[in-house]
């Protein structure tokens, strides 16, 4: 028993005096390492998986075969945690502790990303374009906020159609959660600037996907747009119960997050006509030169991956962190890091309008008007201005 | 041989904060939590062979508790949050343990699945106290003046707290009460025959083993310090279960191993992002196959508890 307390005190002892190094995290002569926790299994492995492995991987693949950012390759870990706070906090503390990684690269989902936002800020780790909706990271000064924010969708959207097109009733079916509700008290905002309020709103509870009892009373409300702020399974739902139920004097307008190509397969036609705020330029059809380059890229090293708006979103993520890492020279830091993306002023990546990132930490910041035809979304508008 | 092994495994338990990176006392703590799970669910399956596919239930009752608690009256002694916790969970576990005497196998195990899915739509809908789907983030413990912020902090009250109730669960299984349970797991017939009281024993058990979900729910939401309700879905409570089949049913020690191994396998798998479940699965049934009788049946004599 003694001896092993000698031992044990010795190995404590040769632990305490080891040095602790310098050097800046994941930053080595010829490495950068990224890290992320995201959905690999789930209800968002599919998006978990296009945005990492297929989007920021694939734009990496691009910069490293071009002799990497200031000579140095950028590597990345992904953890699955499967959607999962807990094992999102597990894997980001792996992360940063065990692998000691330069940053963390579009962790997904709010559930997961709200339990490590405390734990990021504390350890000054940078956390980049995390792919969730909600305002809960604003203010923080190592988050940069992924995905266009719920209180500026919704200032395009009833801009768009209070203002420009005069609708004057509205109505929004919503999923009960951070998601939704930020959309329900932004666009109860908007509205009142143009002296206007929600008619009626009813809330679906996430993992239901029967909406039949919401539509019916919505229909009773009679409302001139309804808003969809749900995901895909109870979205395309809706539509198949407004089909249905033959209710037709009701545009149905998609928020930001659920304007994609998965939920347009889901409602079939139904979708016909549907309207909604676009957050990304169409993968497959769009002619703006970063999205050619991004199919090029697709095509040279995933030919077998289809383009998709989570890929895109990763390979945005990827652009920016490149292009910030440039700029911030060949002795990168954590807060040099942070400077360097706080100081890009109409950066031009292609693939959204020019983007100016201060003061409010926020990559995404416009979208467009889209409408159903032939199941693909069809463009209406220009960006619109969400200032 | 076996007090030396004792003394020099709590000496390393007691000096493990100050030998490894703190993720790696993060991740002990997880263990002991999911430990304390084990052996409160073996309590139920190993011992009078009522299995359950709900713990998970049990785990986010105690969970919420604790966080509800913490925030609503932040004086009140960590400890006592943890009894509380213990205590409410074993108060739904009687609940659910009366109506479930009269099911068996399967339909027992139905039952407690759909227990499961009944107390994560419940802390959805009572969002005015769970915060709903947004989850909670959970403030720091207080031991008195103590805030217990720190990995090494918390590691230490779940050590603690995880020594007594494997202490607990091992004088549980040599009294009476012990013999009864394992009297009704062998036969339960024999058992009333010999004067086991059935439902009393079998209720008995469930709310034992809820109050042992509660507790490790309450540590897990210290720990974790957020929760929401996709942290229980039903793969938790089969997790659970994956522990101590694992680890071997009605063992102490064997619960203990196998929440280690779950829990350092779900660690070590998350790099292999799709293939997890894969691999996961592939594991479980090797260990099935060379180990039946779980790890516990292969460890030396001298980790047996005497029965």
């Amino acid at each position: 028993m003694r001896t092993l307390l000698t031992t044990v005190l010795a190995l404590l002892a040769v632990l305490g005096v080891s040095p602790v190094d310098a050097q800046t995290p994941g930053v080595t002569d010829v490495e950068i390492l990224l890290g992320g926790s995201n959905s690999f299994s789930g209800p968002l492995a599919f998006t978990g998986e296009q945005m990492t492995k297929f989007g920021v991987d694939l734009y990496f693949r691009v910069v490293n075969d071009g002799g990497g950012i200031h000579g140095r390759k950028v590597r990345t870990i992904y953890y699955d945690d499967g959607y999962k706070p807990q094992e999102a906090v597990a894997n980001t503390r792996k992360l940063v502790e065990q692998d000691r990684v330069f940053a963390l690269i579009v962790p997904q989902g709010s559930p997961p990303v709200v339990a490590t936002l405390g734990y990021v800020e504390t350890q000054r780790v940078p956390m980049l374009f995390p792919y969730q909706s909600s305002p809960v990271t604003r203010g923080k000064k190592y988050v940069f906020q992924g995905m266009t924010v719920s209180d500026r969708s919704s200032r395009m959207m009833v801009d768009h159609l209070a203002g420009q097109r005069k609708h004057k009733r509205f109505a929004a079916i919503y999923q009960d959660d951070e998601y939704g509700k930020s959309f329900l008290t932004a666009f109860e905002k908007d509205l009142g600037r143009h002296g206007l309020a929600l008619l009626a709103a009813e809330s679906v509870k996430r993992g239901v996907t029967d909406v039949s009892a919401q539509i019916a009373k919505l229909q009773a409300a009679k409302p001139e747009v309804l808003f969809l702020v749900l995901v895909p399974g109870p979205a395309a739902q809706a539509l198949k119960e407004r089909q249905k139920i033959g209710w037709k004097d009701v545009l149905m307008v998609s928020t930001g997050p659920l304007t994609d190509e998965r939920y347009l397969a889901l409602a079939g036609d139904a979708a016909e006509g549907v309207e909604g705020l676009s957050l990304w330029p169409d993968p497959v059809t769009s002619d703006l030169p970063g999205v050619k380059r991004y199919r090029e890229h697709m095509a040279k090293y995933f030919p077998k991956n289809e383009p998709n708006r989570y890929s895109i979103a990763g390979y945005f993520a990827g652009i920016l962190f490149t292009a910030a890492a440039q700029r911030a020279g060949r002795t990168l830091t954590r807060d040099s890091l942070i400077a360097s993306l706080e100081g890009l002023k109409g950066f031009d990546s292609g693939i959204l309008p020019p983007l100016t990132m201060a003061p409010d930490h926020e990559t995404q910041k416009q979208g467009f008007w889209v409408r159903v035809e032939k199941g693909r979304f069809t463009q209406v508008t220009d960006w619109l201005k969400s200032e | 041989m076996r007090r030396a092994a004792l003394g020099a495994g709590s000496a390393l338990l007691l000096l493990w904060p100050f030998l490894v990176p703190r993720y790696f006392v993060f991740l002990t703590s997880l263990v002991v939590v999911n430990a304390i799970v084990a052996i409160g669910l073996n309590l139920l399956s190993g011992y009078t062979n009522q299995l359950s596919f709900g713990h998970a239930g049990f785990f986010a009752v105690g969970a919420y508790v604790a966080a509800v608690l913490t925030l609503r009256a932040p004086g009140v002694p960590v400890v006592a949050t943890l009894v509380l916790a213990g205590l409410a969970t074993a108060l739904v576990g009687l609940a659910l343990g009366i109506p479930c005497l009269r099911l068996e196998g399967l339909y027992l195990a139905m039952a407690t699945l759909a227990f499961g899915f009944v107390v994560v739509e419940a802390i959805q809908n009572l969002d005015w106290l769970t915060r709903g789907n947004d989850g909670v983030a959970v403030p720091t413990a207080h031991l008195g003046p103590l805030a217990l912020a720190s990995d090494a902090a918390k590691y230490y009250l779940v050590l603690g707290v995880g020594a007594l109730m494997v202490a607990a669960a091992v004088n549980i299984t040599r009294t009476r009460t012990g013999r009864a349970l394992l009297a009704i797991r062998e036969s339960e017939i024999a058992a009333q025959a010999s004067g086991v009281h059935l439902a009393a024993y079998r209720t008995l058990a469930f709310a034992v083993s809820a109050f042992y979900t509660g507790v490790a729910g309450g540590l897990f939401a210290f720990v974790v310090g957020f929760i929401s309700p996709d942290a229980f879905d039903v793969f938790l409570s089969v997790d659970f279960v994956a522990m101590i089949i694992i680890g071997g049913l009605g063992s102490i020690p064997g619960s203990v191993v196998g929440a280690a191994v779950i829990t350092l396998l779900y660690d070590w798998l998350a790099a292999f992002q799709n293939y997890r479940p894969l691999l996961f699965g592939l594991i479980l049934i090797g260990c099935m196959l060379f180990m039946p009788g779980g790890i516990a049946s292969r460890m030396p004599k001298w980790t047996q508890q005497a029965q």
